[in-house]
């Protein structure tokens, strides 16, 4: 070990000491030392290593497949050596096409493999063809980014093409300045870093709490503790935007789940303890678009949840205005008996998706498209999943607030809401206004459910999750209001997430029914209830 | 004649309407008072002030000189003495008219009230429906039946809202006669009604709102021939 | 004299509830001394008092006063966790033996606080302080702000949610998920004894029917008509001076004590506790109890829990998975043909043709 990291340093003095341009490799000398015994092998790839940031395109792409060669053992050492291929064989030095495939492969020691594997990732950085080839080699050096000459990244940012893979390549080239001999160098980078946090840079500066350096230099200690007080603070505020964030998609399924729900109770003055299982068809009901796409239109497959919007939204729609009409409607003036009515049409639904399709958990297929996410900041990643529910509440809200500010459907929904009796005498038809508005409710619930399918469990049960809820953002929200229901869902889903991770889930839901039952003395009709005459 | 109840500055809001703004009024023992005005003008909202529905925003109202009301929950109100008929006939609807009258009444129900349950009955003309349950009886029995449940514990002061509202001629006229019958010295009536010849017979005095300030009062002769109450009510 | 004379007549206006009571009087006779009856038919007897009696608790808030509950489960759980405990310790200490709950919580013994419940009488108050106090601050609280009606529903039954997932965790003290079972003795006496089972069950009828003439009387007397009078109309109440706030708060606090003392009766027969009380389901269906029965009457609440309860006894023992169907079905059916229960299937008319949502006289309100 001390003699590679004697043979590195050698290495790095040599690159300083480089002209700038294109240098050309002795491809020949390298060969020869490939062939070589284990300590010429190391020497051959340490040369490759060091090497590849010099060179031209058309030497790292050598370089990367002799490195490759030698690892995978088609590197043959007769004479002259060549790299076999099924495609027959090649001088190992030019490339071109050679005549014999004779000689032996030279046996690669545990010490030297990964030396060829950091030489052959070096080269395809530089001339990997695709941006995914470079992406994949630099998180290979990114392990062992320490014991490779910073100058290696430079070059390589330098000659990258993506602006998204230069960055990486940039903090890749920091970790590797913390081992720079320099030390001034060396708390510069410790500073750069501190910049980008997350986990794996917190270990990096940490870990320098052990170098001789931080006893013995002033500076250098100074450096890495701001360092590890910097990194450690973005952390926490990573973590926090994680909170948030979670708590933003729960949020957004809830909003979606409660708009219904209010709008109902705001028209009809009745709360339908179904919503949980609208929710649960709307889930049903994409898995089914699922299945039908996965056996008639496998290329549609990745866009399954795009084409299931509209067909859960009028599936949905159309249970909630026929559960209204046969239902509902007949029970307007007790609301009571209404909770009970629509309780039996859950316990109803449950169960003939436990008989019919089974109890166990559906499983989706997770599209191409919304898998993984974005490292924003430290750990905090926006995952695609969780912003296709964010996003899908968000146009679902600007949808609904269109329908009801800017359609005669909303103008007639608004105006029963407020005086049936005068909406009634004005020609309006109420009961049909009461059925369209229904609908709307469950298709918003079943919209719920689909956008809930790519982060929660879907079962026969899954309603119940989420209704208690739905019932605590109605009752906080107040009625009629829009604006009401989205800050009751922030509200409710960011409290759940907040003191979930403190004090349980358990505590979150006491917490959150205890605030309500407060809230409620201060404001019994809901957050934007308008004050008025009590009736 | 002393104050029964007397408004001083009175503004009472709902959001950042104004219901009623800056009112002062005195009505005295022994009037009936009509408080007259459009919709809007803040009529209902004066009386559901005077009953502790609504709260003030600022100002105060004293009831017999003492009592401060815009303090005191609703059922303190009505104990002292200040009792209020709705605007929408509210009645029990699964209690027997005799149960309403009883409940109007409060207390113990001993010989002596029951002679006065019977009483007001006999007054307001439903003796004969003492048995039967509330729900059943017709518009203008409702609304007499709640004058009952009202008076049947003497208030001092008396709030009729709208109290011949959907009735006929002839029930108008029972109604009219039963709230002159309802008038003493030691009581104060006020009565809001949109029904011009019926506040013509039974008010004192008539109070016009408008836009929660009063316009005029005096006598509604006088209501009539005023030019800014024809402007805004009368001469529509 | 007059007043008594009045409520006695009353009181045998309405026969079905005469029938349901000495029908309930009678089963306890026969509970008690017939000695033909199997354990089993005798423990059914008894749990189906103890539901009806729970009915009988909601039927007090919701028929007389208005407000639906989907919360009172609450109130049984306190009872049953309260005579839980009560037997575990009375167990300890009759028998030396370890119950099962002291192993899978990781304790050493049972909890020094639960010494005292040792002693019945103290468990009795206990469970009766406990409810009343839980329903006093919780009624508190929302009939002072004038939470009612939907609002009140829902909240009620967030509270039972909270309450089942706080008794699921095992820090929370009280066997969690498991719950507290393995009962060995009731009054010193081992329950194999017999006569335990049937002196259960007779107990528990005679409770009810000491209820069922308790809140008869209650009910139609002066309380009991200023309770339907605040379903009617609150605001106009009010105005009339009564403080509407202790009307509800008493009946509230009333309804919720007859619910723990039917838990603290239910647990002995059943020989558990757990959370799964606790669920809003069971909540919901002994509000649907009352609604099948029909409300407002307190002989419907009876008839309802009984016979919901026969048809889910007879079901789980042949076809469990048809139960919610049966179930389901029930309530919608009584939803909208019988809008004010079984008991109206004597005046009967179809109700789609003459509006369902007209309000008959008589008739309990939402």
């Amino acid at each position: 070990m001390t003699r590679f990291i004697r043979k590195a340093a050698a290495i790095v003095l040599a690159i300083a000491f480089m002209a700038a341009p294109a240098l050309a490799l002795d491809r020949a000398a390298i060969v020869a030392q490939a062939c070589g015994g284990p300590g010429s092998m190391t020497e051959a790839a340490a040369a490759l290593t060091a090497g590849v940031a010099t060179a031209s395109k058309d030497d790292a792409a050598w370089a990367a497949t002799l490195s490759g060669a030698a690892i995978e053992r088609t590197l043959k050492c007769g004479s002259p050596p060549v790299i076999a291929a099924p495609a027959g064989a090649r001088d190992a030095a030019t490339l071109a096409p050679a005549t014999s495939a004779d000689g032996t492969s030279p046996l690669l020691s545990l010490k030297n493999r990964p030396l060829f594997e950091t030489a052959r990732a070096a080269a395809t950085l530089f001339s990997g063809v695709t941006q995914g080839e470079r992406g994949a080699a630099l998180s290979a050096l990114e392990r062992r980014a320490g014991s490779l000459p910073p100058e290696l990244f430079e070059k390589a940012a330098d000659a990258e093409t993506d602006v998204g893979l230069k960055e990486r390549i940039l903090g890749v080239g920091q970790a590797a300045l913390l081992n720079s001999p320099d030390v001034s160098k060396r708390i510069s980078a410790i500073e750069r870093i501190s910049v980008s946090a997350d986990r794996r840079s917190l270990t990096q500066v940490a870990g320098l709490k052990t170098d001789p350096a931080y006893a013995t230099d002033q500076a250098f200690k100074a450096a890495v503790d701001a360092g590890v007080a910097s990194i450690e603070r973005r952390l926490q505020i990573s973590n926090a935007l994680n909170t948030l964030y979670n708590g933003l998609s729960f949020a957004s399924i809830l909003f979606m789940a409660s708009a219904g729900l209010a709008i109902i109770f705001g028209l009809m003055g009745v709360i339908n303890l179904a919503q949980g299982e609208f929710i649960m068809i709307g889930a049903y009901v994409t898995y089914a678009v699922q299945e039908v796409l996965r056996a008639a239109a496998p290329d549609l497959l990745d866009w399954y949840l795009i084409v299931a919007i509209p067909i859960v939204f009028l599936a949905t729609a159309g249970v909630g205005v026929f559960l209204e009409a046969t239902l509902v409607r007949r029970l307007y003036t007790r609301p009571l008996m209404t909770l009970l009515a629509t309780w039996a049409v859950s316990l109803l639904i449950v169960n003939l998706v436990r008989v019919g399709v089974g109890t166990q958990n559906l499983q989706f297929v997770t599209p191409s498209w919304m898998s993984g996410g974005h490292l924003l900041m430290g750990d905090f990643i926006v995952t695609w999943n969780r912003l296709f529910a964010i996003v899908f509440a968000a146009a679902t809200l600007v949808l609904t607030w269109v329908v009801l500010k800017r359609t005669p459907l909303g103008l007639n929904i608004r105006a029963v809401t407020q005086n049936r009796a005068m909406a009634g005498c004005l020609g309006i038809a109420t009961r049909r206004v009461d059925m369209m508005a229904f609908g709307l409710g469950s298709g918003l619930a079943g919209l719920a459910g689909l956008a809930l399918c790519p982060i929660y469990n879907v079962n026969p049960q899954m309603g119940s999750n989420f209704i208690v809820d739905s019932f605590m953002v109605v009752v906080l929200g107040g009625v009629g209001t829009l604006a009401g229901t989205v800050i009751a869902s922030l509200g409710v889903g960011q409290i759940n997430v907040l003191i979930e991770p403190l004090y349980g889930a358990v505590a979150a839901k006491v917490i959150v029914l205890l605030m309500i039952i407060a809230f409620l003395q201060w404001r019994p009709d809901g957050l934007f209830a308008v004050k008025g005459r009590r009736k | 004649m002393t104050v029964a109840i007397l408004v001083e500055a009175l503004t009472v809001e709902f959001g950042r309407f104004r219901a009623i703004d800056d009112l002062s009024l005195a009505i005295d023992y022994g009037e009936v008072r009509a408080v007259i005005g459009p919709n809007g003008a803040g009529k209902t909202t004066l009386l559901d002030v005077i009953s502790g529905v609504s709260r003030a925003k600022t100002g105060r109202i004293l009831f017999d000189e003492k009592l401060e009301l815009t303090r005191a929950s609703e059922a303190q109100i009505a104990r002292s003495g200040v009792r209020r008929k709705f605007q929408k006939p509210s009645v029990f609807e699964a209690l027997t008219v005799r149960d309403n009258v009883e409940i109007g009444l409060g207390g113990a129900i001993d010989a002596v009230a029951r002679e006065r349950v019977d009483k007001t009955l006999e007054t307001v003309g439903l003796a004969a429906e003492a048995g039967r349950l509330a729900g059943e009886l017709a518009h203008g029995q409702k609304q007499w039946l709640e004058i009952a449940m009202v008076v049947v514990s003497e208030p001092k002061v008396l709030m009729l809202d709208e109290p011949v509202a959907g009735l006929t001629d002839e029930e108008t006229e029972r109604t009219s006669a039963l709230i002159r019958a309802l008038k003493s010295p030691e009581r104060a009536v006020i009565v809001v009604e949109h029904d011009m010849d019926f506040v013509e017979t039974v008010a004192d005095r008539v109070t016009v709102l408008h836009e929660g300030r009063t316009l005029f009062e005096g006598s509604m002769a006088r209501a009539r021939a005023d030019a800014r109450v024809v402007d805004v009510y009368l001469g529509r | 004299m007059t007043d008594k004379a009045h409520i006695l007549s009353r009181a045998f206006e309405d026969r079905i509830f005469v029938g349901v009571a000495a029908a309930v009087a009678l089963a306890a006779v026969v509970v008690a001394l017939f000695p033909g009856l199997s354990g089993y038919r005798v423990n059914i007897a008894g749990q189906l008092a103890c539901f009806a009696l729970l009915a009988l608790s909601l039927d007090l808030i919701w028929g007389y006063a208005g407000i639906l509950s989907l919360g009172h489960g609450l109130f049984f759980a306190i009872g049953g966790y309260v005579i839980g405990m009560h037997l575990l310790e009375h167990a300890v200490a009759t028998t030396g033996v370890t119950p099962d709950i002291v192993q899978f919580m990781g304790w050493k013994a049972l909890p020094d606080w639960w010494g005292p419940l040792e002693s019945f009488p103290v468990a009795l108050v206990a469970a009766l302080g406990v409810s009343f106090a839980v329903a006093f601050v919780f009624g508190w609280v929302s009939f002072r702000s004038r939470v009612g009606g939907v609002y009140f529903a829902i909240i009620t039954q967030a509270l039972v949610y909270v309450a089942m997932l706080l008794m699921f965790r095992n820090d929370t003290g009280f066997g969690g998920n498991n719950g507290m079972t393995g009962f060995q003795t009731i009054f010193g006496a081992p329950f194999q004894t017999p006569g335990v089972a049937k002196g259960l069950a007779a107990t528990s009828l005679l409770v009810l029917f000491a209820a069922l003439v308790a809140c008869r009387l209650l009910m139609i007397g002066r309380f009991g008509r200023l309770l339907v009078a605040t379903r009617d109309d609150e605001t106009r109440l009010r105005s009339l001076g009564y403080e509407t706030l202790r009307l509800k708060l008493g009946v509230w606090c009333l309804s919720a004590v007859l619910a723990a003392i039917a838990g603290l009766l239910y647990v002995p027969q059943v020989g558990i506790i757990n959370p799964r009380v606790l669920s809003p389901e069971l909540s919901l269906e002994i509000a649907v109890w009352c609604a099948i029965g029909g409300r407002g009457r307190l002989a419907g609440a009876v008839i309802g829990a009984v016979l919901v309860n026969a048809i889910k006894f007879s079901l789980s023992a042949t076809m469990p998975e048809l139960w919610p169907f049966v179930l389901a079905g029930l309530v919608i059916l009584v939803a909208l043909i019988f809008p004010n229960g079984l008991l109206d299937i004597g005046r009967w008319r179809p109700t789609w043709i003459s509006r369902p949502d007209v309000l008959q006289p008589g008739d309990a309100k939402p």
